[in-house]
């Protein structure tokens, strides 16, 4: 029988490595899928879910165990995710004042092609942080609500409110395409 | 049920996050309402299709290789933490004490320059060889900076012998080659009662 998240960490604390490795597999692909699915490229998402797992790991004694140990990579991922989003859109915004006065014009209406060629992941890109987080959670990582609302650091209710407004959004913009 | 009530409700009846009492609601509405179906489907082809959207796999070699990128990161960063933190409060505690003892050393050292250079004087008071009274048969040298006990000006410090009489073979040669400095000699080694004796004689 595999050795639950628990028993793995309480091995690393007691110096096995092998469990350090045990959980970085266990987990790698959920946590890069998440920040893959947040931030849409792979350099970002490979820098953030290793961020998130050492992080977790120096950190591991602050782990008060309220929550799986997956839960609690999630929450650190997430926050990672929210950081690297909030300096791409101050990034962004710069770039944009410099695009508008340097980018020739059919720079735009290659955006524009590529958006019509896929409105629902642009609709996604689109989607505010918190309502974003809740569909990725809940539709690429199955989990329940109250478990999305411990992630997200919100309640239950809050966590269907974002799922529900996230996907109303991405409806009206696919009817929107095929009407 | 009315179709805004059903609107609300489209979400978590496709994911099965009603009561059983609640579905038997809506899927009656449903049965009877176009409207709602068409909604309901339009949700639902939301759902499907945003869940169709793949992540591109990174492939085996970079997760076999991630767990070591992970312990690499986590070691460069702990050994950047330490070199930042400076020393520990073990290392902090003994460099204290070191610290202390250097100091205690330096003062240590400076106490004895500072005794030894006050008690020069006591020193070479004691260690100075006695004129020749107590050497018969030798004429008396002064060191040119040897202090001389008469300048000090303390009579208890004169009364330490008993000067003979300036005819005294011991005496008489410094006397005949410098007799201002074999006065001054003798003042150092006489009382004031001898002195005046001495000063009577002359």
């Amino acid at each position: 029988m595999a050795a639950s998240d628990y028993q793995l960490l309480d091995r690393y604390a007691a110096g096995d490595e092998s469990a350090f490795e045990e959980l970085v597999l266990r987990h790698q692909k959920t946590v890069y899928d998440l920040a893959y699915r947040m931030l849409e490229n792979h350099a970002d998402a490979a820098d953030l879910a290793q961020k998130s797992f050492v992080q977790a790991f120096l950190h591991h004694r602050s782990f008060k165990r309220e929550s799986s140990f997956r839960t609690w990579l999630y929450q650190i991922c997430l926050n990672q995710c929210r950081n690297a989003l909030r300096d791409r859109a101050r990034l962004v915004h710069e770039d944009v004042e410099e695009l508008a006065l340097a980018a020739p014009q059919d720079t735009f209406a290659e955006v524009a092609k590529s958006e019509l060629k896929d409105r629902l992941g642009q609709a996604i890109r689109t989607l505010p942080a918190r309502q974003r987080e809740a569909l990725v959670l809940r539709v690429y990582h199955n989990h329940a609500f109250a478990e999305i609302g411990v992630i997200m650091s919100c309640s239950e209710g809050t966590a269907k409110a974002n799922y529900h407004h996230a996907v109303d959004k991405l409806r009206r913009v696919l009817m929107a395409g095929e009407g | 049920m009315t179709c805004n009530e059903i609107k609300e409700l489209t979400v978590p009846y496709l994911e099965l996050d009603l009561e059983p009492s609640r579905v038997r609601d809506v899927t009656t509405h449903l049965n009877g309402c176009a409207g709602c179906r068409a909604e309901m489907e339009a949700v639902r082809q939301v759902l499907v299709r945003v869940k169709g959207m793949a992540v591109p796999d990174p492939g085996d070699q970079f997760w076999r290789e991630f767990p070591h990128r992970v312990r690499h990161e986590m070691a460069r960063l702990q050994s950047t933490a330490t070199t930042l933190a400076g020393p520990s409060r073990y290392q902090r505690f003994w460099g204290g004490v070191v610290t202390a003892k250097r100091t205690l050393a330096l003062a240590a050292s400076l106490l004895l320059v500072v005794s030894a250079w006050l008690l020069r004087g006591q020193f070479d008071e004691a260690t100075a060889p006695a004129p020749s009274v107590s050497q018969p048969g030798q004429p008396v040298k002064m060191a040119a900076s040897q202090p001389r006990r008469a300048d000090r000006g303390q009579d208890s410090e004169f009364a330490t012998v008993d000067l003979p009489a300036v005819v005294d073979a011991d005496w008489h040669d410094y006397w005949e080659v410098d007799p201002d400095a074999a006065l001054m000699e003798m003042a150092g080694h006489v009382d004031r009662q001898t002195m005046d004796r001495l000063l009577a004689d002359i």
